[in-house]
This record gives structure tokens, sequence and C-alpha cells, in this order.
């Protein structure tokens, strides 16, 4: 929240959000941050098994968990502009499924990526028109175009969706390393930095920040809103696409089947990373930080002998109580509490009403 | 609260400038009765009957129209459960499990010790108004947003129904249930029209004409205006998730009695969300809370049941049905007037308005 070149048109307003708000975003991603580290220490010590994977074996847990961070990153910069966008899942199917099925029609691997992705954008502007072009609800959108898009990948996937991918796809997008590191994580490290520079440094980014916090300001502020929201929901199909080409080079075979698998766990990843569902509220690193640490904990949870199904639970479990979490924090007796200190300890008397929303 | 139980009022408290049009426009009758989502959805179930029937002869015969009918039962009681959440301005997507977990706690005892069918009906709605006062705490007590709430109570119960099952499936079940589930009435009406037909006139009367029913709706309108006028808002909020609860486990029983077997992915499987709030929406509830009701929602269900066995009659395949669906909802959603205010996800937590600055 540090820079908020939009916010000139209620600069008052905004830059007692923005102090406010800001700490508590820092807060909550020192937080998770934190708990990272514990998790991570709490596997190594505790869980024999955990420890013998080395750094190389760790790092490569991340395979089964990156492609829902993609998600989360397209989804978290719908959510933070006050929208919802319920497809993601169902697109990646899709987007894996028309990748495998063109390259299996003869095109070469890479052009059938680059389609796939394509139409995956053309998917997420067709949420955006929905929404934008009859000012309805995304939620509603969302939910009805997620079973168009999950039908149409099960028709196009047929009864066995192509699989055995080329070596050079396999490796790039799929198990392959550098070093230790997985290619997989390289290429969610360029997306994560673009995505978190996008939101948190382009006037693009905080224009559509500020259209979840309050949408008529940043009408009167000379945002064109439905333009914005529309390029929001593209970025999330596009993400979404890519990460249903990262499940099919991990699979090595296009899966129909794992949307709805993924667009839970993509948004728990969201709102543990602090974005508010209401949009207008959260940053990009927050959204990383809880890929890793929702990921991380899912996978420990597994090697350490526990159920895909308990590791599910778990995944409600900490949804909900980092809700009760947050709403706690959120509570206006702590604001006020927090107002009554610094109005004591630094003497500033300036009234702050709060963070009413 | 004398202003919230008015019972004279003919339809839901209406926000302003939408379907109350009908009272100031002076235009027939007819047209004004015309605007209305129930009679619009009436017409068109008998318009896709028509055409159904024109194109597929067999389409209108006496067993289908029943069995359509009777389908479209189990989703009916879970919709209207689904409509008072939403009219409440919640929304609640974990019914499924709820129906899931409902249809095999009954299940395994009646298959493995002939529960009696009034003590499985006793147990259904004890288990799905448990699971629903599950929601309503997170939602009504701690002010989480429903559909995060809603959303993790979906792994966490759908969790449970898998432990549940342990791997066991329900497969075979008494004659009681399955007469119940799949048996005539009277010659044509199946038992299940005859309680689907009894959950929604008992649900629109307790809607309709009682402070209770009519709070609901003034508390899904406006929340703040609805507590300043003496509404319990909270309290009111967590009964529309324990009867959205409660309803989704009877339509859990309704599903083991019409279907016959029950497992770890019942509900899940049927897409019983999906299927919930597209009937409502259809049925013309609007997601902004305070619009809409049973009957509608009710219809939307029998339509959606129509719709689906007509696409099967004109040999559309299966895979597509979600497509179908989801169309419908996308079409439901973008002809509704009254759906367009810009931020419908807006549904913040309720909270009392003196706790803070307004």
């Amino acid at each position: 929240m540090s820079t908020t070149p939009v916010s000139s048109a209620k600069p008052g307003a905004s830059q007692a959000r923005s102090k406010t708000a800001g700490r508590q975003e820092t807060i909550w991603t020192v937080a998770l941050a934190a708990l990272l580290v514990v998790l991570l220490a709490y596997f190594y010590l505790a869980v024999p098994d955990f420890r013998s994977l080395g750094t190389s074996g760790v790092l490569a847990l991340c395979e089964q968990f990156l492609f829902t961070g993609l998600i989360a990153l397209g989804e978290a910069v719908v959510v933070l502009a006050g929208e919802i966008d319920l497809s993601t899942g169902a697109m990646s199917s899709l987007s894996g499924i028309l990748m495998a099925s063109l390259w299996q029609q003869g095109l070469n691997i890479w052009l059938a990526t680059v389609l796939a992705l394509f139409a995956a954008a053309l998917g997420g502007a067709l949420n955006g028109f929905l929404v934008t072009r009859f000012n309805v609800s995304s939620l509603l959108v969302t939910l009805g175009t997620q079973f168009i898009f999950g039908s149409v990948a099960t028709a196009v996937g047929g009864n066995t969706p192509p699989y055995n991918f080329p070596r050079s796809f396999v490796t790039l997008v799929g198990t392959g390393t550098v070093g230790p590191v997985p290619d997989q994580l390289l290429v969610f490290a360029v997306v994560a930095v673009a995505a978190w520079l996008l939101v948190a440094r382009t006037r693009y980014g905080r224009s559509l920040v500020l259209i979840g916090y309050n949408r008529a300001a940043s009408r009167y502020s000379g945002i064109d809103v439905r333009r914005s929201l529309l390029w929001a929901f593209v970025a999330s199909g596009l993400l979404a696409g890519m990460a249903g080409i990262f499940v099919s080079g991990y699979y090595n075979a296009a899966r129909d089947d794992i949307g709805d698998s993924l667009l839970l766990p993509a948004i728990t990843v969201v709102v543990l990373g602090g974005v508010d569902i209401f949009g207008g509220r959260g940053r990009m690193s927050g959204v990383i930080l809880a890929t890793f640490l929702l990921g991380f904990l899912t996978q420990g949870l597994l090697i350490r002998g526990d159920s895909s199904l308990t590791a599910t639970m778990v995944t409600g479990v900490v949804l909900v109580l980092c809700l009760v979490l947050k709403v706690a924090l959120d509570h206006r007796a702590w604001a006020q509490l927090r107002e009554l200190l610094r109005h004591r300890v630094s003497g500033m008397g300036e009234l702050r009403a709060g963070r009413g929303a | 609260m004398t202003a919230l139980s008015a019972p004279s009022a003919p339809s839901a408290p209406l926000r302003a400038g939408e379907t109350g049009s009908g009272a100031k426009r002076s235009g027939p009758v007819l047209l004004g009765m015309l605007r209305r989502r129930e009679l619009q959805l009436v017409l068109a179930i008998l318009a896709l009957g028509a055409l159904s029937s024109a194109l597929h002869p067999s389409f209108l015969a006496s067993g289908n129209v029943s069995f359509i009918l009777a389908d479209s039962v189990s989703t009916m009681v879970v919709a209207v459960g689904q409509t008072i959440v939403v009219l409440g301005r919640g929304i609640d997507l974990s019914v499924s499990p709820v129906l899931g977990i409902a249809a095999i706690g009954v299940g395994f005892p009646a298959q493995d010790h002939n529960l009696s069918i009034f003590l499985a009906l006793l147990i259904v709605l004890v288990i799905g108004m448990a699971l629903g006062a599950g929601n309503g705490f997170l939602v009504a007590v701690v002010g989480i947003p429903p559909i995060i709430a809603t959303l993790a109570t979906l792994t966490i119960y759908g969790g449970l129904q898998f432990i549940f099952t342990g791997g066991q499936e329900v497969v075979n079940i008494p004659n009681a249930y399955g007469n119940l589930g799949n048996a005539n009435m009277l010659p044509g009406v199946p038992w299940l029209i005859v309680v689907g037909a009894a959950v929604v006139a008992v649900v629109w009367f307790w809607l309709r004409r009682t402070v209770t029913g009519r709070s609901i709706y003034a508390v899904g309108n406006n929340a703040d205006a609805a507590f300043r006028a003496g509404a319990p808002v909270r309290r009111i909020l967590f009964l529309t998730y324990v009867v959205s609860g409660l309803l989704a486990g009877l339509g859990g029983l309704i599903y083991l009695c019409h279907v016959g077997s029950a497992d770890a992915t019942t509900g899940s499987d049927t897409n019983v969300n999906l299927m919930s709030i597209a009937a409502a929406l259809i049925g013309g509830t609007t997601l902004l809370g305070g619009r809409g009701g049973p009957v509608g929602s009710a219809l939307g269900a029998v339509f959606l049941s129509e719709a689906l066995q007509a696409m099967i009659a004109s040999r559309v395949p299966p895979i597509w049905e979600p497509a179908g669906v989801g169309a419908l909802i996308v079409i439901a959603v973008i002809t509704d007037r009254g759906a367009t205010p810009a931020r419908l996800l807006a549904r913040r937590p309720f909270r009392e308005p003196s706790h803070g600055p307004q």
C-alpha cells in the first residue's frame, strides 16, 4: 500500500485507509512468513520422512501445489477488484485438454500451448464481458461458466484424454529441474513477481485495488471500471490456463477432472494470503506466501502419513481458523484500542474513523 | 416489529424500482402478472413440454411427466432451503455434503438394521440442523462471509461424509423407503410430489405469514434497517442456515428413497450445490437477498428437471448436462433485471451498527 497513485481524488480518505489497512496487511504478511518457517521447522524436526527428502526433495514437493498457486494469483487479481471467479478450476482443465488435443492433431506442442493459453484468456474475457456488459454478479456468471467450461473440457477430451507428451515439454513445465530447483518453481517465480509488480507497482494494479475498495470513488477518479474488470478476468483466465498446462506437464497427461479439486484450495490461498474477499485490501506477497504455506502443510501431512482426505479437511479448518483470526483482528474493539493507544503515545489528536467499510 | 409482520403485504418487500412497479403501473393486470417469475416459469415449463413432446412424442407419456416431477423433489427441497438462506442475503455452498451425510447417516442403519422410516426422518432432520447450525455459527456468530464459511464447511463436511462411509456404500434399502421414493399415492401422483408440495407450502406459509419469516426478507433487504426496526438479525441469520441444513437433510432422505443408494460422493456427484442455487435463481430469487420465494424455487427445480429430461430425449450426451445447467444460470441471471446492481458479492457479514462508526 506504499504507492497509491490513483488516490489523488480522495487523498484524505485514501491515506487514512492506506495507513491502517497497510499496517494490518504488513502484520498479516509477516505472520504468514513466520508461520511458514515454523511449519517447515516442525516437519523437518518431527517427521523423519520429511527430513530424509533433503533440500531437492522438499523443493520438488512444490510441483504438487504450484498450479494451485498460479490459479490463486489470478483469482487474487479478480478478488482484489471486488469480484470472484469460480470458473478458474474448470478453465485449468479446459486449457490442458485443449493444449493436448491440439498437439494430438499434429500441432507443435509449444504452439498448442500458446493457443490453449489464448483460449483461456478468451474464456476469462467471456466471464468479464458477461459481468461488465450485463452488470451482473461475477459469482453467478462464473458459477455458470464453470460448468460450461468443464463440460467442454470433458467433451473435447473424450474418454482417454491425450498423454505422453514430448520430453522437452514435460521437462520444462512438468518435472524438470535446474540443480535442485524445479523448473516449475522458476516459472512460478517469474509469474509471481510479474503479478506482484502488476498489482503493487503499476497504475492499472492500483486502480484495480481501488475499484475493489470503492467502486464509485474509482469511477469518479476517472478509471474505466468496466475495462479494468474485463482485463482482471482475462488475467485470471490466463493464469488458470497456465496452471492447466502445469498440471498436464506434471502428470504427463491432460486431465479433465482436476479442475474442481483446484478451485477450493486456490480460494483458500487467496483468503489465507490476507486478501479481503470483498476486494480492495490485500497483497500479492501474502498470496505467494500462502501458496507455500498451504502447499507445504498439505504435503507435510501427506508425508506424515495422513490421508489426502485429512489434508483436505485441514485445508477447510485452516480457512475457518484464519478467518476467525482475521475477524478478531478486524474487530472494531481492537481498532479502537489501538487508536486509543496511539492517541496516548503520540499525542496526535487526529480522530480516525476506524476502518469502517 | 409490526412493520415487519404486516401480513397484508401481497409479496416480498421489493427493491426500489423493481417489480413493485406492478402496483404503480396502471397497465392491464394480466401484463403485470406476466412480470412475475413464477408465472413466466409455468409458461416456460409448459412451452418446453410442448416443444419436447412435439419432437419426441414419448416425452409426454404420463409416466415421464410424473418421473420429471418426482425426480425434481430432492433438488426442490434443498433449493427451498437454499432460497431461505439467499433471502437473508447469504449463500449455502455446503448443502451437498449435508445431503450426503444425511443419506448415508440413515442409509446404513436402514440397510443393516431395518431402521423405521419415522426414526430415519427424525435422524436426518437432526443431522441437517446440527450441520446447518455449524454454518450458522460461523456466519452469524463469528461473522465470516457466508461464501467463505460455507466453502470451508463444504470441505469439512465432505471429509466427514468420507469418514462416515468408511469406503462402504448403501445399495439395499428397505421396501418402506423404496415405496415412499417411487410409488404413487394416487394413480399418477407419486408420494414424493406430495412431500415436495407440503414442504413448499409450509415454508411459504412460514416466510409470508409469520413474524420470523417476514423478518428474513427484511434482514435480506437491509440488515441495518431490520436491526433498527428491532429484528434480532443474528438470530434470524443463524436460523436461516439451520433451516437450510434441515431441508438439505430431508433432501438426503428423499434422495435415498428415490435413488435407493448412497455413498461417499452422494450429493457432490449430482452437483446439489449448483442445482439448488440454479433452481433458486431460475425461480426469481436474487442473491441480493430479500426478493424471491419458495414457490419460484420449486418451479425452478421442476424446470431444471424437465430441461435435463428434454436434453436426454434429444440425445444430447450426458456430459453436456452441467453445461446446460450452467447456461440456464447465466441466462436466468442476465434476464433478471432485479439482479443488476453491480456488487452482488458485497455481502459483508452483518455487524450491529451501534458498534462502529457509520
